[in-house]
């Protein structure tokens, strides 16, 4: 069953247009990075960008650097779903044999494939440049810090998660794509200014999920470039402390994703389809 | 006879509006079953509840016995109202995903679009149809797999009537090979023409049930005057030939009982010495018969 919910997916998205052309700007967007960053390397002397795509950095940067594609991600669920108010199609789908429960378990699937698939890009790109900038590769370096991409995928899931609970809740899809953008760039960010004397500021929601994919102190490392050229080769990026402990962070992350998820649920069951 | 559908104190109201109350139906195997009632009466409803569309205020359903499960629709093809497609996938795309969602391979689909006469436009856009081609690709899909049990609401609706004609042809060919319909219309002919059963609903409220045959049975009607019409009138009331006589601008209007001819009132009226100048008989027609059924009290 499984599978054939996913397949039901698959034609729907497959042949929905704003579905390839978001997709296809996140490819490109990841493809422009691999071109775009050396180029601009050659214009600023002395620091070098492609000290960045060195083993094991580079998990850590491009992590950072690619975290805002998600919401593209997020946008993609909130487009599939709200269509399918829109068409009145998941009332087709109920007419059919397919369950309330089996509604949302398809759309969750879709989520968890689109994360996969997402990580699994993140990684090759990541692999590519560093094999590409490295001096010297060993094992032990290449893959320290992999485990990052573990919470790009944390971070990928709670994106669509949000998008989706959106999506359930407006179910009108202009409202659900502004509603998710203003969450992302306008109400959590105020809200963390205004929250700025307070603890309180790391536990939003927005803020928990991007200090998922924390920012790496780039700074400091042109900074000992610049003091003494050849000791760069042995530093490696720092992630600026801030925020909440790593081990609580994930906890609340992972806590906002089961209330979305369980939000969606009780969503899901009452909804009218008519 | 196998229970397919049945329908026990099903309540339902939108905000201000009931829109069935307590309503009681047993629909059972091979039966061609009409839910008849005029616009708002509570089929739609009552359908969109048993195919898990909508949840009831109060009652239960049961299909197949059994108690109600999403699994159950895959083996029923429902048209509820008009059908919703994905409008940017194309016929055979839209039809494969019914297949996915039943669990049957993509074999049968070709064989309705060529019943629904869409075979040509199965490569079409979903949005790029007429009307009457969406209705037509809800009924393929109803058939999809060859469900036992077909629920259609208003499956004509915005049909041409040669499209009529050929939906109508459709079901009623999955009638003849003993599938159990549930047809829901405000359309007395079309009930008639393809139901043995039917239920008559009014403000969501069951007003009668049974086979078409009795319910919808035709009275023989005539008008007619004489002479002395309320001394004929008195005559005829206890001479046990017609049911009913009420007086419409200075005609007598009879109800015949059954068997009963107007010549033999022509000749009855003779013995009491009463000349008859006008007869007509009018069939009451099914339409009028319906429509005071379901009238205001």
């Amino acid at each position: 069953m499984i599978r054939r919910l996913l397949h039901i997916e698959q034609i729907k998205l497959l042949n929905y247009n704003p579905f390839r052309i978001t997709l296809g700007i996140y490819f490109l967007a990841f493809a422009l990075g691999l071109l775009i960053y050396p180029a601009i390397d050659k214009e600023i002397p002395v620091i070098s960008l492609s000290d960045l795509f060195r083993f094991p950095d580079v998990w850590l940067f491009l992590t950072w650097i690619t975290e805002p594609y998600n919401i593209l991600l997020a946008l993609v669920i909130i487009m599939i779903t709200t269509k399918e108010f829109n068409n009145h199609t998941f009332k087709t789908q109920l007419i059919f044999g397919l369950s309330r429960n089996e509604l949302l378990l398809q759309k969750l699937m879709l989520v968890v494939v689109l994360a996969l698939f997402a990580t699994l890009l993140l990684g090759a790109t990541s692999l590519t440049l560093g094999l590409i900038y490295s001096y010297k590769i060993t094992f032990k370096i290449a893959l320290d810090n992999t485990y990052t991409l573990l919470r790009y995928f944390l971070s990928s899931f709670a994106y669509m998660s949000f998008g989706l609970l959106i999506a359930l809740l407006i179910k009108n899809t202009a409202m659900s794509l502004l509603t998710f953008l203003a969450f992302r760039t306008f109400v959590d960010p105020v809200l963390f200014l205004i929250l700025r004397k307070s603890e309180v500021k790391w536990y939003l929601p927005m803020r928990t999920t991007t200090q998922l994919t924390p920012v790496p102190n780039v700074i400091e490392i042109f900074q000992k470039k610049l003091n003494s050229p050849e000791s760069i080769d042995e530093s490696t990026l720092e992630i600026i402390p801030e925020g909440l402990p790593d081990w609580l962070n994930i906890l609340m992350v992972l806590l906002y994703m089961g209330l979305a998820i369980l939000a969606s649920y009780r969503l899901m069951q009452r909804r009218r389809f008519v | 006879m196998n229970e397919i559908l049945s329908i026990q104190g099903l309540s339902k109201s939108y905000k201000s509006v009931q829109a069935i109350r307590k309503l009681n139906l047993q629909i059972s195997e091979g039966q061609a079953y009409g839910i008849l009632g005029p616009n708002g009466s509570g089929k739609t409803t009552t359908l969109s509840i048993v195919t898990g569309i909508l949840r009831q205020d109060e009652g239960s359903f049961s299909w197949f016995g059994e108690t109600p499960e999403a699994s159950q629709r895959k083996s029923i093809g429902s048209l509820i109202e008009t059908p919703h497609f994905y409008p940017y996938l194309n016929l055979e795309k839209n039809l494969r995903i019914i297949c996915d969602i039943k669990g049957m391979d993509y074999r049968d689909i070709h064989r309705v679009l060529q019943k629904a006469k869409l075979y040509e436009r199965r490569r079409s856009r979903f949005s790029t149809l007429s009307l009457g081609m969406k209705q037509r690709l809800g009924i393929a899909a109803a058939l999809l797999g060859d469900p036992r049990v077909l629920v259609l609401d208003e499956p004509t609706n915005g049909l041409d009537p040669e499209g009529i004609a050929e939906v109508r042809e459709v079901v009623l060919e999955q009638v003849k090979q003993g599938k159990t319909l549930i047809l829901a219309s405000h359309i007395l002919s079309e009930v008639e023409k393809i139901c043995n059963h039917v239920a008559i609903l009014k403000k969501g409220e069951l007003l009668a049930d049974g086979p078409v045959k009795e319910l919808l049975a035709e009275d023989e009607i005539i008008e007619l005057s004489c002479n002395k019409n309320e001394v004929l009138k008195a005559k005829l009331e206890n001479s046990g030939l017609v049911k009913e006589i009420e007086t419409e601008n200075g005609l007598l209007v009879l109800t015949l009982n059954e068997k009963v001819t107007p010549s033999e009132i022509n000749a009855f009226a003779f013995e009491q010495n009463l000349v008859i100048h006008h007869l007509l008989s009018r069939k009451r027609s099914l339409e009028s018969q319906f429509l005071e059924l379901v009238k205001e009290e």
